[in-house]
């Protein structure tokens, strides 16, 4: 038992989804990004939720998006982190506001959605910069990333 | 004094003893056993016994319930108990509950405590591999540590506001500075801007002396009635009042999804704070503003009214603001959640700071921004 641990690569944290955030995992995997909007006010919602928070209908409607937005912010991460990403720091973590208005975390990555071994500043990386979506493929869950706009 | 009347005279709550263990890397002993011993030395501060006790207060994220300390002490029954959420924002809030205990006669001589081997027992989330609930969305990028979200706020701050690193830099060489005058702060060395600015980033753009301490520590409050309090021996703190705040649509660090991306629930907290004390920023002598990192403490001091919105660099190099975190606060003191806040905004009262204030008469204390959270301000006469 204690060899098989030593034996396996260090993990990632894994999303656990539940019925209320499983669609947006299974788009994902789809390589698509669904966000809900209330199917009474229209109001985007994130993260998700069985409810809309604004008028209160239930059962917003998951609806996809684009991706396309600007940089709200952003660190980097370094050491102490977690063992798995020991060998990928730097790395850049964006704060992305969708052209919706809703804001998501998600990697800075390359056209092809490799994560970056960064600090950002080769890149350019700046608030308001425009921000297109790929996913990132992190050992077998796929993420929401982001690259910079061309 | 103008102040909603809010219960009798007589029942006003008022912390009546303290203490806190030494401050280390490994304590050496279970929280459990520190905890027990901190909150008999803060009955004996206080002149009370076990027997006395019949309500207990505390916050998350350590292993001791409030049955678990009372059938340790060999408390008789505990009137009124509760546990709340929340890591850094519970201090106040843990407080406020038992405030609202004692004055609403639930219970006459109530125990809050704080245990924590934060330091040997190491980091809390390089355990948490399975991401629930807001945190499948956060962890699996490596927002996993308190620091990580703390950081995105901190870069939009700078871009809002314009701060430059040379004002975070100041705040953590003042708190260090207070430090060096308590005997029992963790960080004695001087800190020098040099030193702030050449550490390494932990998260950029926060810097390693932008952040706290990891502390073992256990440290108890026992607050009581005014009319007991004024039979007992140490110089009462009196609760003037308090208040709480979630904000809306909050996520616990992560506070920037929503529409007050830039705001913490310090906004929400201080209309509630300034209506049920009276009081208005001007009233305050001295201050204990939560510090898990320093960008925390600007942005408190807009937040509460003690200057306007975007004018904390200016606030802070004017030299008009109060002192504040005057033990060494999270930064230099001890992290242990702010509870040693606590502790210093009832010595500020008492007149036994080690950077002690001339003439306290009211002492603000905050908790963790960024969580759902709660401040109270301690005054040297009661209502």
């Amino acid at each position: 038992m204690k060899e098989a641990v030593l034996d396996s690569a260090p993990s990632f944290p894994i999303p656990i989804a539940d019925a209320d955030t499983q669609p947006f995992w299974d788009a994902c995997g789809r390589s698509e990004l669904l966000i809900q909007r209330c199917g009474s006010c229209n109001q985007w919602l994130w993260q998700p939720r069985p409810i809309c928070s604004r008028c209160q209908t239930p059962d917003p409607v998951w609806t996809r998006v684009s991706g396309d937005g600007l940089v709200a912010s952003w660190t980097v991460i370094r050491p102490p982190t977690l063992p798995a990403y020991s060998g990928k720091v730097p790395f850049v973590v964006l704060l992305v506001q969708l052209d919706e208005g809703v804001r998501l975390l998600g990697y800075l990555v390359d056209d092809q959605g490799r994560l970056l071994q960064t600090d950002g500043e080769a890149e350019g990386i700046a608030m308001g910069a425009r921000v297109s979506l790929r996913f990132h493929d992190q050992a077998g869950t796929i993420l929401p990333s982001w690259t910079l706009a061309r | 004094m103008t102040r909603p009347a809010r219960g009798s005279r007589q029942r006003q709550a008022a912390v009546v003893g303290i203490h806190a263990l030494p401050f280390s890397k490994n304590m050496g002993m279970t929280e459990r056993n520190a905890g027990a011993r901190a909150i008999l030395a803060a009955l004996r501060d206080a002149g009370l016994t076990v027997a006395d006790v019949d309500g207990m207060f505390r916050y998350v994220w350590e292993g001791t319930t409030e049955m678990e300390m009372a059938r340790i002490l060999g408390v008789r029954n505990l009137r009124a108990f509760g546990e709340v959420d929340y890591g850094g924002g519970a201090g106040c809030p843990t407080l406020s509950l038992a405030s609202l205990a004692i004055e609403s006669g639930l219970a006459d001589v109530v125990v809050c405590w704080r245990a924590r081997n934060r330091s040997s027992g190491g980091r809390p989330w390089v355990s948490q591999y399975h991401a629930t609930g807001q945190d499948q969305f956060e962890r699996p990028y490596h927002v996993v540590r308190p620091v990580d979200g703390m950081a995105f706020h901190a870069r939009y701050w700078i871009h809002k506001y314009g701060w430059k690193p040379e004002l975070t830099g100041s705040v953590a060489i003042a708190i260090r500075e207070h430090a060096r005058r308590n005997p029992m702060a963790m960080m004695q060395r001087p800190l020098s801007m040099d030193d702030y600015l050449s550490a390494r980033m932990i998260a950029d753009p926060l810097r390693l002396y932008d952040c706290c301490l990891e502390t073992d520590a256990a440290l108890a409050m026992v607050l009581t009635t005014a009319e007991r309090a004024r039979d007992l021996p140490k110089i009462p703190a009196y609760v003037q009042g308090y208040g709480m705040g979630s904000g809306p649509d909050m996520t616990a660090m992560t506070f920037f999804y929503g529409d007050e991306f830039g705001s913490t629930p310090n906004r929400w907290v201080s209309p509630e704070l300034w209506r049920n004390t009276g009081l208005t920023p001007r009233d305050i002598d001295v201050v204990q503003f939560y510090d898990a990192f320093t960008f925390q403490i600007p942005i408190a001091f807009q937040e509460y009214g003690f200057c306007g919105d975007g004018e904390a660099a200016d606030y802070l190099a004017s030299g008009e603001a109060p002192p504040y975190n005057t033990s060494g606060g999270g930064l230099s003191e001890a992290y242990t959640h702010g509870f040693n806040l606590l502790v210093e905004a009832v010595r500020q009262v008492r007149g036994s700071s080690t950077s002690q204030v001339p003439n306290v008469r009211h002492s603000l204390v905050t908790s963790g921004n960024v969580v759902p959270t709660g401040a109270m301000v301690f005054s040297k006469e009661p209502w």
